[in-house]
């Protein structure tokens, strides 16, 4: 708190010139996306924690009978993933421009980008090779995608949402949006990196 | 330090302004008003109306065990409803009273207090009550039809899994706790972004009222212990459900992840629940002592030790389970710790009341109570903070004298609270002297119906037994402390009438009946739709005690539409202006389609992808701006 100066108000404060449009942690919706993405994480250390300290159980990890995941369908995901940053990078860069034809451009190549995700979420789970209700193991990593899965079914329909509302109603405030959903996008997909790590990799080298 | 005349800022526009403010601000009229309303204001009070309803509710479930334990063998009760008595007054006193309750308050006051129109998010504001209420409606709709929950508060598997508890009451538990984490959750998220960017100008952080601070570190706990329960609760259900294995030791589960995961937010919760009643109890002091707290650096930095030291403590709930030696050791440091701040926080009050004018209204004699009450629940924490002592007592009375010491030592404040701002929140003064009679019947109850379970743990009575035999000697102690109980059903039956006596015919409040030193003090008794005529700026710690001659005010912004200002973090200077959505009905559509999808889950998976349809169409609901607000938003933009 050693920052904080004294502006020393005396007089009335005319605020009418103030931006209604700004970006990052000027603006209220970016700390509120912030606040559910800790929310979010939150519950992902969660089952991290939860996966390690099912791991320590007595028994084999997976348990006995129950195949290694396979790793080409998730390593495919989780590329496709952090590829698609660059087209919200590029979202966040049209949204401070105020570029709407380009926006509304590039957020339906982000719809469907997210799009894309939903099948390949299907793979993970697949590529798991045990059943949540085959034993601890496989309830906790069915858990783990599944609740990081629940973030990307969430974002799709969000965005594409989103991106019908820019096309029929648009107003400055989208430009915002825009740029705090790539926040949230940069986060969802590279939080699912050490996830990816933990489930696919960890139990054939650790 | 004295305070300046509390009467608003006069402006030669006022009336005229006010009028355009009350149109552009106020809901609409009727039911429809009623139900779309986004006001903190009217949603604060209904929250707290709520709550303390199933405080109301919670203490007839305590009355009943009472009652059924006032003698050995008395079959007033059986074993089955006497466990989802006990189950559900747990559940509801912290659930859906306790933490919902400083929620509501802090949803109410901390925009005032911090000098905005609104709290952040107001439809989510809606949105997370409305949840709320669905939770409540359902933990008792459970209890009602025979289907309330009967393993205990914190829900222990096994006995709460599959095997042991076929049927659908923990399912209700769980579904409670996955509606009002929802709710305290978006709450939290909703006070931290009214704090950090909605404050007047000139409230810098290092003036920020210690109510305020104690709300934001109780939100910062709130979304980091919250996510575990919710995620827990999630797992149970899924074992109960889909058939995981969580905690099935059989399939490489283990039970003791589910204490675990449950105390990692447990515990935390009890100082989500004090931390904020230590900033209630600043508040008071600072106002019936005439003086600011002393030590106001060091009470902050107490709080925020609190918050962190609160995560390090949950093993100490488990020291009879297998935790290493040396985890116990670390523990039982950490518990006794925790001391350190809450003793500093004790000692400021005290020297601020040595400094200041004490004056000994309703309100104070809690905050004096408070103190006396808690301390006792403190030292007892300490005792069972050591390993050995802590095995002797636990799942014994003593555990349940110690935490109702400490939590309804956490309901002094919140009591002195209520006579401290009933006048704001009503225009209506309450009676001293039905005040005192409530104290004076609440401290002895308290004391007289806990105190003596102290000495019943010594002698070896069980917790959530539903009744003992005459042999064991527990029977006097028990007569005494449900005597006592009914000493604080009256003392609550006081503050009732009091409350009813008051709405009816107390006497006017000003706006300012005790001179006191935040903002939610410099607008009317209740304050208007709108707030603030004029967002006041900030010139010192004590806001209306430290304003200049001069009351310089907040210009500019737009009076027929909801405009807000936004501030910068650390200095609070004025930095943009946010438009704040028109009052809707959709928050409560998208709650009812998630209470929806959450019930039908009880019952079926497939209430997931069908309740994700109804929460799509209520998203895409919420979005879409209807034609007038957007309309609206974009001459707004353009006026920019």
């Amino acid at each position: 708190m050693s920052t904080v100066t004294d502006p020393g108000y005396t007089t009335d404060l005319d605020v009418g010139a103030l931006p209604t449009t700004v970006f990052g942690p000027r603006d209220i919706m970016w700390w509120g996306t912030l606040g559910f993405m800790t929310i979010e994480g939150m519950t992902l250390v969660v089952c991290v924690a939860t996966y390690f300290y099912l791991w320590r159980q007595p028994g084999t990890w997976p348990p006995g009978h129950t195949l290694l995941p396979s790793v080409f369908w998730p390593t495919v995901h989780v590329a496709f993933m952090l590829a698609t940053n660059l087209v919200m990078m590029r979202v966040s860069r049209l949204a401070h421009r105020l570029d709407l034809a380009g926006l509304r451009r590039w957020l339906v190549i982000a719809s469907l980008c997210s799009v894309v995700m939903l099948p390949l979420r299907w793979q993970d789970f697949l590529a798991l090779n045990v059943r949540w209700d085959t034993n601890a193991y496989g309830s906790i990593a069915w858990m783990t995608v599944g609740l990081h899965g629940s973030l990307l079914v969430m974002n799709t329909l969000e965005t594409s949402v989103f991106t019908v509302l820019l096309h029929r109603r648009p107003t400055e405030r989208h430009f915002t949006d825009a740029s705090d959903a790539a926040m949230y996008w940069y986060y969802m997909t590279w939080i699912w990196v050490p996830l990816y790590v933990m489930l696919y990799w960890s139990p054939r080298v650790l | 330090m004295r305070a300046v005349s509390p009467s608003e800022v006069t402006r030669a526009d006022d009336q005229a302004v006010r009028e355009e403010l009350e149109r552009t601000w106020a809901d609409r009229p009727g039911f429809i008003g009623w139900l779309s309303t986004t006001d903190h204001k009217r949603i604060g009070l209904r929250y707290m109306i709520t709550a303390f309803t199933f405080f109301l509710l919670g203490g007839l479930n305590a009355g009943l065990m009472r009652l059924q334990l006032s003698r050995p063998e008395n079959d007033f009760l059986g074993p089955d409803a006497y466990n989802q008595i006990f189950t559900v007054h747990g559940t509801t006193m912290m659930f859906l009273f306790a933490v919902p309750m400083m929620h509501a308050i802090g949803l109410y006051f901390v925009p005032l207090m911090v000098g905005a129109r609104n709290v952040a998010y107001p439809r989510m504001n809606a949105f997370g009550y409305w949840v709320y209420l669905i939770g409540c409606l359902l933990l008792y709709a459970g209890l009602f039809t025979n289907t309330g929950p009967d393993a205990g508060w914190f829900s222990y598997v096994p006995l709460a899994g599959p095997e042991y508890s076929p049927g659908k009451r923990s399912d209700v538990w769980a579904q409670t706790i996955t509606f009002t984490e929802i709710a305290g959750l978006i709450a939290a998220v909703e006070i931290i972004v009214t704090v950090f960017k909605h404050r007047a100008p000139g409230m810098s952080l290092n003036r920020i009222p210690l109510f305020v601070w104690a709300m934001l570190v109780m939100s910062f706990m709130t979304i980091y212990a919250m996510p575990w329960i919710a995620s827990a609760s999630l797992f149970l259900a899924s074992d109960r459900l889909i058939g995981t294995h969580f905690f099935n030791p059989a399939e490489g589960g283990d039970a003791l992840l589910w204490q675990h995961l449950f105390w990692f937010f447990g515990h935390p919760e009890v100082y989500i629940i004090f931390i904020p009643a230590t900033g209630l109890v600043s508040q008071l002091v600072s106002a019936f002592t005439r003086r600011e707290v002393f030590g106001y650096t060091a009470m902050v930095l107490a709080n925020i030790s609190q918050g962190f030291l609160a995560f390090g403590l949950w093993v100490h709930h488990m020291f009879t389970t297998t935790v290493p030696q040396l985890g116990s050791s670390f523990f039982t440091a950490t518990s006794a710790m925790i001391a350190i701040p809450a003793g500093i926080q004790i000692f400021c009050w005290i020297a601020t009341i040595w400094l200041g004018v004490p004056r000994f209204r309703v309100a104070f004699l809690f905050v004096l109570g408070f103190v006396i009450v808690f301390v006792t629940g403190g030292l007892s924490g300490v005792m069972i903070a050591s390993v050995p002592f802590d095995t002797q007592v636990h799942d014994t009375y003593f555990i349940v004298a110690h935490f109702h010491y400490v939590l309804l030592g956490s309901l002094f404040p919140f009591f002195g609270a209520l006579y401290y701002w009933f006048p704001k929140l009503t225009g209506r003064m309450l009676s001293e002297r039905l005040g005192k009679w409530h104290f004076a019947l609440f401290f002895i109850g308290v004391n007289v119906t806990f105190f003596p379970m102290h000495f019943l743990g010594f002698a070896g009575m069980p917790r959530r037994v539903y009744t003992y035999i005459a042999e064991t000697g527990w029977g006097d102690l028990n007569l005494v402390a449900s005597a006592g109980a009914v000493v604080i059903v009256s003392s609550v039956g006081v503050l009732l009438v009091n409350v009813l006596r008051s709405l009816g015919s107390g006497a006017p409040a000003p706006d300012d009946p005790w001179e006191a030193e935040s903002l939610e003090w410099a607008t009317a008794s209740p304050p208007p739709s709108y707030a603030f005529v004029h967002i006041p700026v900030v010139e010192g710690r004590s806001a209306l005690w430290d304003r200049s001659a001069q009351r310089p005010v907040v210009t500019g912004l737009r009076t027929n539409v909801r405009d807000t200002l936004v501030t910068t973090l650390v200095d609070a200077i004025p930095d943009s202006r946010h438009y704040d959505p028109r009052p809707t009905t959709k928050p409560l559509l998208a709650a009812i389609g998630i209470g929806v999808t959450f019930i039908a889950l009880m019952f079926t998976p497939w209430g997931l992808p069908v309740g994700s349809v109804v929460v799509l169409i209520g998203m895409i609901a919420w979005a879409w701006p209807d034609r007038r607000s957007y309309a609206e938003q974009v001459a707004y933009e353009g006026h920019a």
